[in-house]
């Protein structure tokens, strides 16, 4: 117990390890207290921390909002979304274009609850758009982090588990990777293999595999030094054993981290890439998309630019949010 | 090892990432579909026409030959074979080809055409970005848990969440539409020509470039002043909680000078690798700015290369792009070496 309170460092961490460690677990392992204790430590100091919390809560929203509209548009073909509400990518039959938010007037007249975000050119309603939309940023978040994450963890662990030459050949190709200019080589990924938001969430995967790959490394340096490494090798287990149940688990802390903060810069360059107009193709909406068809109508109706940004912002912010809280308690040296 | 060997060892390092750079971006760029003899020809070209423009751009000759000769054209020094003893001469110097687009302006003389605005952009941005990030970051970290490391922290989480290309559209909606104070477009080279801007003097040309430099200054930097502020204020208070801080602290040194002395100079050290890496990430976020603000740098110019299958341009702007990226990164970890000289007498490099 002194022990992981220095490592936990001064002030804070003894008390809110009363909290937490329960005394004496009889029977079991020294070492299993010891990680399950550090990972009750983690979600405790997650849970105590509102930011991150708040952060956690604007995730789950949008993540559900994501799942709930790819049903509706994938299985039922947005049989919800025509009863309920609106069409989010036909134009409706009663046309209203460019009617500000509820509370507003302008030339098309006033904003109504039943259009509370106002329409856009072609009157369709603006929520219900911006509610589609999220889809595509929740998507091509998710599974370009995870390829970005699960390429990297790979490259990094061998690199760093082997050293010498290996870690050589596959720094520099990380390095190359990371020379070009993201939204660029993802432009230049979707010119040559199709404008499609399938090769947009690939491209970005790919091109943050060097992210993932230069912290994991560093983490495996310090690892593979460690006891049980060369315990595990001194009883013969082979070396892809001993990278899968040994050096990823125990360098995987600040690649989770690392993944939430990734996930918001994934939705930001989405967003260029499609403000660009290489992202997901009319009409299927997207934030970026949206922002990008304001442009020409920018001066009069400004709603259209502000609601896609604002959700940008809130669920990149989402991310970071809980991201930080996620680091601050994984690494008690930054605590806040 | 000594600094120079390290700087050396550094600097040829940098040779396979530049070569990596241009192999990738030559198959990446003739992946793509389409080619740019349809664009210039049109739908329905004669044989023998589009044969001619083919040779002419030497398109006629296979992948690996023009693979191997790109590189050949692209490296300072390459073995050329000749006719005569010993059949093989050095050649040397740098050639991007020529555009297709903007036949027949050669790739070089396009970027240094454009290369101006970006760099002014680039310049102005991290002027603006990295004092004022380095500011908060230490008032933040000296002020921790006060109302002001509040405001830093809020504004800085709202920088790094905020995607630029939108701060210049909500930019563009206050201050050039709604204020009218800021022109919403293009970019005026400070040292321009008086009579071509219409101005009288040259102190006017610099007032309307500063002008037209603020809106997109900011929607670049912004991404980058957050970011560094964080780095900034969490590689403060680690410094602060050192050993020697608290040690000072005893010995009754002023707060001042700990602050100015002993904590914010280790402090450096992250912030200048991130700023070396995130040299990309402008370039990157310039494409959008150059869109938003219509200013015509590197930026535009490599994404409208890519959309008309402009081969020679897409290669040469991303190979530029690659050069000013190892560049940085050498330059920022041999500054790193030097400022802490742990760096390269380890074992490990950086």
């Amino acid at each position: 117990m002194a022990q992981r309170d220095k490592e936990f460092g001064s002030g804070r961490g003894g008390q809110v390890e009363r909290d937490v460690a329960e005394p004496s677990e009889g029977g079991v392992e020294q070492e299993e207290i010891e990680t399950r204790v550090g990972w009750r430590y983690t979600l405790a100091q997650v849970r105590n921390d509102p930011t991150a919390m708040a952060g956690l809560a604007v995730v789950a929203v949008m993540t559900t909002v994501a799942v709930l509209a790819t049903i509706d548009g994938y299985v039922l073909d947005y049989w919800v979304a025509e009863t309920f509400w609106y069409h989010p990518l036909n134009d409706p039959n009663t046309v209203q274009q460019l009617l500000p938010p509820v509370g507003f007037e302008n030339v098309n007249g006033q904003g109504t609850i039943d259009h509370p975000l106002g329409t856009d050119r072609r009157g369709r309603d603006m929520l219900v758009r911006l509610v589609y939309g999220s889809r595509i940023a929740m998507t091509v978040g998710f599974a370009s982090t995870s390829i970005g994450m699960l390429g990297g963890t790979i490259v990094g662990a061998v690199a760093g588990f082997y050293g010498g030459w290996i870690d050589d050949v596959l720094m520099r190709l990380a390095e190359t990777l990371y020379a070009i200019p993201f939204l660029v080589l993802v432009i230049a990924f979707m010119a040559a293999f199709g404008t499609n938001i399938w090769f947009a969430m690939v491209g970005v995967g790919v091109a943050s595999i060097p992210t993932f790959a230069r912290l994991i490394r560093s983490r495996v340096f310090s690892v593979r030094e460690e006891a049980y490494i060369e315990a595990a090798r001194a009883a013969g287990v082979r070396d892809r054993r001993i990278i899968l149940r040994h050096i990823i688990p125990n360098s995987f802390a600040p690649v989770l981290v690392q993944a939430t903060l990734q996930i918001g810069v994934a939705i930001l360059i989405v967003a260029g890439l499609s403000f660009l107009g290489y992202g997901a193709q009319p009409p299927t909406p997207s934030w970026g998309q949206m922002l990008s068809k304001s442009r020409d109508v920018m001066l009069n109706s400004v709603w259209m630019s502000v609601w896609p940004g604002l959700a940008i912002l809130v669920t990149v912010m989402g991310f970071n949010m809980f991201g930080d809280g996620l680091r601050d308690a994984l690494d008690p040296r930054l605590q806040n | 090892m000594s600094l120079a060997r390290y700087a050396v060892r550094r600097i040829l390092q940098g040779i396979p990432v530049l070569v990596g750079v241009a192999t990738i971006t030559f198959f990446l760029s003739n992946a793509i579909p389409g080619n740019p003899v349809d664009i210039m020809l049109g739908p329905s070209p004669s044989q023998a026409q589009a044969e001619a423009i083919r040779s002419k751009f030497g398109l006629n000759r296979p992948l690996w030959v023009r693979y191997v000769n790109y590189i050949g054209d692209v490296s300072p020094i390459w073995i050329a074979t000749t006719s005569s003893f010993p059949f093989v001469e050095l050649t040397y110097g740098v050639d991007l080809g020529n555009s297709i687009y903007y036949w027949p302006t050669s790739v070089t003389e396009k970027i240094m055409q454009r290369l101006p605005q970006t760099l002014l952009l680039l310049v102005s941005t991290f002027t603006f970005a990295l004092p004022t990030a380095v500011a908060l970051g230490v008032v933040s970290a000296h002020r921790r848990n006060r109302p002001t490391d509040h405001v830093a922290r809020v504004l800085s989480l709202f920088g790094v969440s905020t995607p630029s290309f939108w701060i210049g559209l909500m930019l563009i909606i206050i201050f050039s539409f709604h204020l009218n104070v800021l022109p919403s477009t293009g970019l005026v080279m400070p040292w321009a020509d008086p009579v071509e801007v219409g101005m009288e003097t040259q102190l006017g040309v610099v007032l309307v470039s500063i002008q037209h430099l603020i809106m997109p200054t900011i929607t670049l930097g912004t991404l980058q002043m957050a970011a560094v502020t964080r780095i900034e204020r969490s590689a403060m208070l680690e410094n602060l909680s050192k050993d020697y801080v608290r040690l000072a602290r005893a010995y009754g040194v002023q707060e001042n000078k700990i602050l100015r002395k002993h904590a914010f100079r280790p402090s450096q050290l992250p912030v200048i690798t991130i700023v070396g890496l995130n040299l990309t990430a402008a370039l990157g976020g310039a494409v959008l700015t150059e869109t938003v603000f219509n200013i015509n740098g590197i930026g535009r110019l490599i994404v409208g290369a890519i959309s008309r299958q402009d081969y020679p341009l897409i290669m040469g702007t991303t190979l530029f792009f690659g050069v000013i990226f190892v560049v940085g990164v050498i330059i920022t970890d041999i500054s790193y070496a030097y400022v802490d000289p742990r760096v390269s007498y380890g074992e490990e490099e950086a």
